[in-house]
């Protein structure tokens, strides 16, 4: 008998949008059960299903081959499922056995129980072996360690089955690893885990059986054993699928930006850039590797001009423009790709053809006498729309309305309407499909081939190694190793940079710190 | 000059200083309560204002402390009016307190004159009574010390020494227990007791109930002990002054106190300056706590910068 089973779930969102057509699921104790599936299968809203955070218009679940029902996830919490979100949900500043404990605490009388909670959140951590000190707060801790107290926190409400979001997303090679030894001993103690990703390797290496999704339906349910990366990835998508991109020789000679001695300092009075000297070249892609949080947004920031920084200074296009504002950066052939589309790449309420001109206000092409022409602004979203293939009912669609690779989509032909002399670049296809994905890839390449100078941010250590001619690994907001850009540089080698776990002699670096 | 050190340095001006902090202490203890579970409280003052009337009405027909609950009682449900209007009705937090700030300021003179018959200044004609104060002359019964103690331990309100409990009990409450714990994590990030099963929203109404029970109990003892009877506008900015007292006490409840205190002392001192000072206006003396609260505020926030500036950001 499985332990938990989905059968024929269906759910419709407000809105029309089909995200679970007839799903099914089914999962055994004690083994590690993958749901893959590209962004937008439906991966996510089963898992709310199970949670208790959705309900599905149709179908039913069984958990111990009884029927159930959960209405909110304290009734899926109380009958034994726990959920890690890919957004953790601890308060920053409390430690890590508050946290865990936080709802349930051990009280007498009125009193929370401290000695006895620290003692219960060690006592979890030693049995399932996730080594994590009970006492420090936890914005003090890396994010490996951030995600093993989601896990305490799922272990200390007795979860027999744990739902894993996409754990792997936010984690460095190494870290990965550590989870899985995590994962292994909590099934080898009889826990059950669901585990959701798009990243069939590891997939591949963790799970005893696969359930592949895809546009909201169940494609199959195979063992892990019996299948290839290969094959699954044409199960996932549909067809073959090849995410390359030709990169042509380009003339790298000629200097775009120079960053000397750059230091930013955050909020919180804490230097995330310590220090960074690099350049970049007309025609080349430099990729900043690192765990996030190590100093890459902070860096693309300071350069777009939208972080003021401590020390250093920033050359664009041989000009001093430590001190200028964004619109004159922007005048040098500054374009920027943001990390968040939606916070900070686009005003998600204005129209496309509004966003699509957003930047260029200042252009007599659409402002004439401080009024707005609408003809030449709806001429350049219906031009844009075409030549990037955004996908959207017409200009005057409010952003919100469309998918997310479509509102990225938006972001980069804003940006690259025009050719840029220096494009700044962080996550580009975060959340983002894989049509998309490559779209976006092909749009980046193409300006560098043109001569654009890139640097490139990104989680994904595939989509840096597809796209850069060089990479430098930041740790702690330093260098700690640089590379250029060949077939045999692995993912495994960066990570171990990425970790601080070893640094790049000067010598070491040379080469590629050009 | 000589007869204001004397003046400062005498057990009179410490009772003094104990009956201006009490009220103020009491609204700030409010603000912290409310601030810490993320529901600013702005409408402190008129929460406080309310709670003066309700306690000098209540007081003319009832036992000083049936007027002391009511005022409390009043104070509380104005905070669950608060709740209901920003987490049920999603009305934005900040206009809801304004809203009931200028309600209190309206409401209390509408509530005067119907309550005195057109008096719309103060309450004189209203036999209301007082908050009885403790008296401890018993001690001077231990030998040497026994005098000095009771000039400075005798003569206070009930109300400051049940403030002096409620500032231990906050601290206990935020520290020791469990509700404390989802207290601050709602106030600091709601998403996280939210995912907890924790009911993030019933939390900062109950903050706001007991936020607004504070402030008026802290308006219960200023029109039932430092004056007896409503004027118009009594609060006169006290419970903006707790709201910045609550920041210049780095939200902990005895950065708190110590905040308070230090904003009722120079309002002690503004009590008694006039006496001493002939030949300056009483009006410019009277202006001395709320200089002295902004430019606390600015001195804090300048440092809070000045660190931040030290360790490199802007």
């Amino acid at each position: 008998m499985a332990l938990l089973e989905a059968i024929g779930i269906s759910k419709t969102y407000p809105g029309g949008v089909v995200a679970n057509d007839g799903v099914n699921l089914v999962v055994e104790s004690g083994e590690v059960h993958a749901v893959v599936g590209e962004n937008g299968a439906g991966k996510s809203t089963l898992m709310k299903i199970l949670f208790g955070i959705e309900q599905p218009n149709a179908g039913a679940l069984m958990l111990d081959g009884k029927p159930v029902r959960f209405a909110n996830p304290r009734e899926a919490i109380e009958a034994g499922i726990g959920m890690v979100f890919q957004h953790f949900s601890l308060v920053p500043s409390f430690s890590v056995y508050e946290n865990v404990v936080l709802g349930s605490e051990p009280r007498s009388g009125i009193r929370f129980e401290r000695h006895k909670a620290i003692a219960e959140v060690k006592a979890i951590s030693d049995r399932f072996r996730l080594s994590v000190d009970p006492m420090p707060a936890v914005m003090t801790l890396p994010v490996g360690q951030q995600q093993r107290v989601e896990i305490l926190k799922a272990l200390y409400r007795n979860a027999r089955i744990l739902i894993l979001d996409e754990p792997t997303a936010v984690l460095a090679p190494q870290e990965v690893q550590e989870l899985f030894v995590a994962i292994r001993s909590l099934v080898a103690q009889g826990k059950t885990v669901i585990f959701i990703a798009h990243k069939l390797p590891e997939v591949l290496e963790i799970s005893d059986t696969i359930t592949v999704m895809r546009q909201g339906k169940t494609v199959g349910q195979v063992k892990a054993k019996e299948v290839t990366e290969k094959s699954l990835a044409a199960m996932m998508v549909g067809r073959e699928v090849t995410l390359r991109v030709e990169r042509k020789a380009t003339d790298q000679s000629q200097r775009v930006a120079e960053i000397e001695g750059l230091r930013v300092v955050n909020a919180r009075g804490t230097e995330v850039v310590a220090g960074l000297d690099l350049n970049v070249h007309a025609g080349e892609v430099v990729g900043l590797v690192g765990v996030e949080g190590n100093g890459q947004a902070e860096t693309l920031e300071a350069v777009a001009g939208l972080r003021a920084i401590a020390a250093g200074t920033i050359r664009i296009a041989d000009k001093d423009a430590t001190a200028m504002s964004v619109l004159d950066r922007r005048a040098l052939g500054l374009a920027s790709i943001p990390e968040d589309r939606i916070a900070r790449g686009l005003a998600t309420g204005a129209t496309v053809a509004e966003n699509l001109v957003a930047t260029r206000l200042n252009e007599t092409r659409y402002v004439r006498n401080g009024l707005l022409d609408l003809k030449a602004i709806k001429a350049n979203a219906l031009q844009l729309i075409e030549r990037f293939s955004i996908r959207v009912g017409g200009p005057a669609s409010t952003v919100d309305t469309l998918s997310g690779g479509n509102m990225q989509k938006v972001v980069v032909a804003r940006e690259l309407a025009e050719q840029p002399k220096l494009l700044l670049v962080n996550q580009p296809t975060r959340g983002v499909d894989l049509g998309a994905t490559q779209f976006i890839w092909r749009t980046i390449t193409d300006a560098r081939d043109a001569g654009a100078a890139v640097l490139l941010s990104s989680a994904d250590l595939g989509e840096l190694l597809a796209l850069s001619d060089r990479l430098l690994v930041l740790y702690r907001g330093r260098i700690v190793a640089a590379f250029v850009n060949t077939p045999d540089l692995t993912p495994e080698t960066l990570g171990t940079y990425m970790l601080g776990l070893s640094t790049q002699t000067a010598d070491e670096m040379k080469a590629a710190l050009r | 000059m000589t007869e204001l050190f004397l003046t400062v340095f005498s057990a009179a001006f410490f009772v003094t200083i104990i009956r201006t902090t009490t009220p103020l202490l009491l609204a700030t203890m409010g603000g912290l309560v409310a601030d810490l579970s993320g529901a600013l409280n702005v409408a402190l003052e008129g929460m406080m204002l309310i709670g003066c009337l309700t306690a000098v009405i209540v007081s003319v027909y009832a036992p000083w402390y049936v007027a002391v609950g009511a005022g409390l009682g009043a104070g509380a449900l104005l905070g669950l009016v608060m709740a209901f209007f920003s987490f049920r009705l999603k009305a934005d937090i900040i206009l809801v307190g304004f809203a009931i700030n200028i309600l209190a300021a309206g409401g209390t003179v509408f509530a005067l004159a119907l309550a005195t018959g057109g008096d719309k200044g103060t309450s004189i004609n209203l036999q209301s009574k007082a908050v009885p104060s403790v008296d401890l002359s018993f001690l001077d019964a231990i030998p040497g010390v026994g005098p000095v103690l009771t000039a400075f331990l005798s003569g206070h309100s009930v109300l400051s020494w049940i403030a002096a409990f409620i500032v231990f009990a906050v601290w206990y409450f935020l520290f020791r227990t469990p509700w404390g714990l989802w207290l601050r994590g709602v106030g600091e990030y709601p998403a996280a007791p939210e995912a907890a099963g924790i009911p993030v929203n019933k939390v900062r109404t109950w903050s706001l109930i007991v936020s607004g029970a504070l402030a008026g109990l802290g308006g219960a003892q200023l029109a039932m002990f430092n004056y007896v009877g409503f004027t118009r506008d009594m609060t006169a900015g006290r419970g903006f002054i707790a709201l910045g007292a609550v920041l210049l006490g780095a939200r902990h409840p005895v950065g708190a106190l110590i905040a308070a205190l230090l904003f009722g002392a120079f309002e002690a001192l503004a009590v008694v300056m006039p006496g001493l000072f002939n030949e300056a206006p009483a009006e410019l003396i009277r202006m001395i706590p709320f200089i002295v609260t902004i430019a606390a505020l600015i001195l804090f926030s300048v440092r809070a910068q000045r660190a931040l500036a030290l360790r490199g950001v802007k």
